[in-house]
């Protein structure tokens, strides 16, 4: 199943922020509907437990709804927004809980393995060829970082490699994304 | 910015966005989110990195994490309310275009007296506050807007001359404008004050009446 199909449009979620904004409970709801099982996926991803997962979820729509009016139509990149949101609160979480991520039996099976794969959100032009300039190891670095919310510490006990790699690797591997990326983007 | 500066800063962004930056450079990290130069490289961080977001099958969460928004927000407050709402802003419409033909200025604000802006640069001036009569009343005009730190608020100050402690003045508005009637202890901080200033406070305020975050921004009151 292509499951992008099923996403909700960008421009149907812009529009739902908007009102919002303007303190609109009923377009909140119908934002709630279609998006939730979206930015769920992605925490239990993250948080690996169904029960911090649902309380961050909750915080994460009380910050959308809140922030609503700072969300920039105009980009249409309401989804990605949305899911930075849901990002940056399940790190806060593991930040002020130092958790241990240990896993419910059943999440890894909601988990598609397929990284440096973007869903639904897009992907900035020359994405896919400047991951794979990347080495095995950096990629694999990066991925379980923005993916998984792994920290350096957790990467290196994962990966069975040295911490001073894990975070050489990281540094290196950003700074050459961006190279590249901004020099595909230049040249297309 | 320094172009050395704004390598380690780059840096810092890419780690922030990535989610490997912990602790307390990540909490120091985020009160450098106001500066809109590094709202920026955050933002370009955002949009590079959005290409590993993986994809996921939906799973819908339980009934109980909508009820758990609703009662944290208190929506069904907000729902009850909708008419009442958009008659309010009917009504407010009307007064002023009636108003509007004969007077410039409703009768019931006091003068303008003295003014502030509240700024990083000439270029950029965030907030300007306007101080209504003997220090009645505050208008408050958002120019830029910013991203504000998850779970955080501003909060305007009353700097007393002298070194008196800060007296605060309310929350600073997001967008758009606010505007409030002060009480007696503000008006009484504000006489004695020659400047103002914007901390970074938890959502809705400092706990303590005293400010508790980085003060971000501090500015001179002038007579309009």
């Amino acid at each position: 199943m292509n499951r992008t199909d099923t996403l909700p449009p960008e421009i149907e979620l812009a529009q739902l922020l908007q009102r919002c904004a303007a303190a609109d409970t009923a377009a909140f709801r119908k934002l709630y509907d279609k998006t939730s099982p979206i930015l769920f996926a992605r925490l239990l991803r993250m948080l690996r437990r169904r029960s911090v997962a649902e309380e961050v979820l909750q915080d994460v729509y009380v910050r959308i709804w809140q922030r609503a009016s700072q969300f920039e139509a105009h980009r249409g990149r309401a989804l990605a927004w949305m899911v930075t949101i849901a990002r940056y609160c399940a790190i806060d979480l593991m930040r002020r809980e130092r958790m241990t991520l240990v896993s419910d039996d059943a999440i890894g099976e909601i988990a598609d393995e397929s990284a440096a794969d973007s869903g639904g959100i897009e992907k900035p032009n020359n994405f896919d060829f400047c991951i794979e300039q990347l080495n095995d190891n950096t990629r694999r670095c990066l991925t379980l970082a923005f993916v998984e919310g792994r920290s350096h510490d957790e990467i290196a006990q994962l990966t069975t490699n040295p911490l001073g790699s894990v975070k050489s690797w990281i540094r290196r591997g950003l700074l050459a994304l961006k190279q590249c990326l901004s020099s595909e983007r230049q040249t297309t | 910015m320094k172009s050395a500066n704004r390598e380690l800063v780059d840096r810092l962004a890419a780690e922030y966005v990535l989610g490997t930056l912990r602790g307390r450079a990540r909490r120091r990290f985020e009160r450098w989110l106001l500066s809109p130069q590094v709202g920026a490289l955050v933002k370009a961080w955002e949009q590079r990195l959005e290409g590993l977001e993986p994809r996921l099958d939906p799973v819908t969460p339980p009934a109980t994490v909508w009820r758990g928004v609703e009662k944290k927000l208190e929506l069904r407050k907000l729902q009850r309310q909708p008419a009442m709402r958009w008659l309010a802003v009917a009504a407010s419409l009307v007064f002023f275009a009636v108003i509007g033909v004969f007077i410039t200025r409703p009768p019931a604000q006091p003068q303008l007296t003295q003014q502030s802006s509240l700024q990083a640069d000439p270029q950029t001036i965030y907030w300007r506050v306007e101080i209504l009569g003997d220090n009645q009343e505050l208008n408050l005009h958002v120019n830029v807007v910013h991203d504000l730190p998850p779970g955080k608020s501003h909060e305007l100050w009353a700097l007393p001359e002298g070194g008196g402690a800060p007296v605060s003045l309310g929350l600073m508005p997001h967008t758009g404008e606010g505007h409030r009637v002060l009480n007696a202890s503000q008006r009484a901080a504000l006489a004695i004050s020659k400047q103002i200033a914007v901390s970074l406070e938890p959502e809705g305020g400092s706990p303590t009446g005293a400010p508790t975050g980085p003060v971000l921004l501090v500015a001179p009151l002038a007579p309009a």
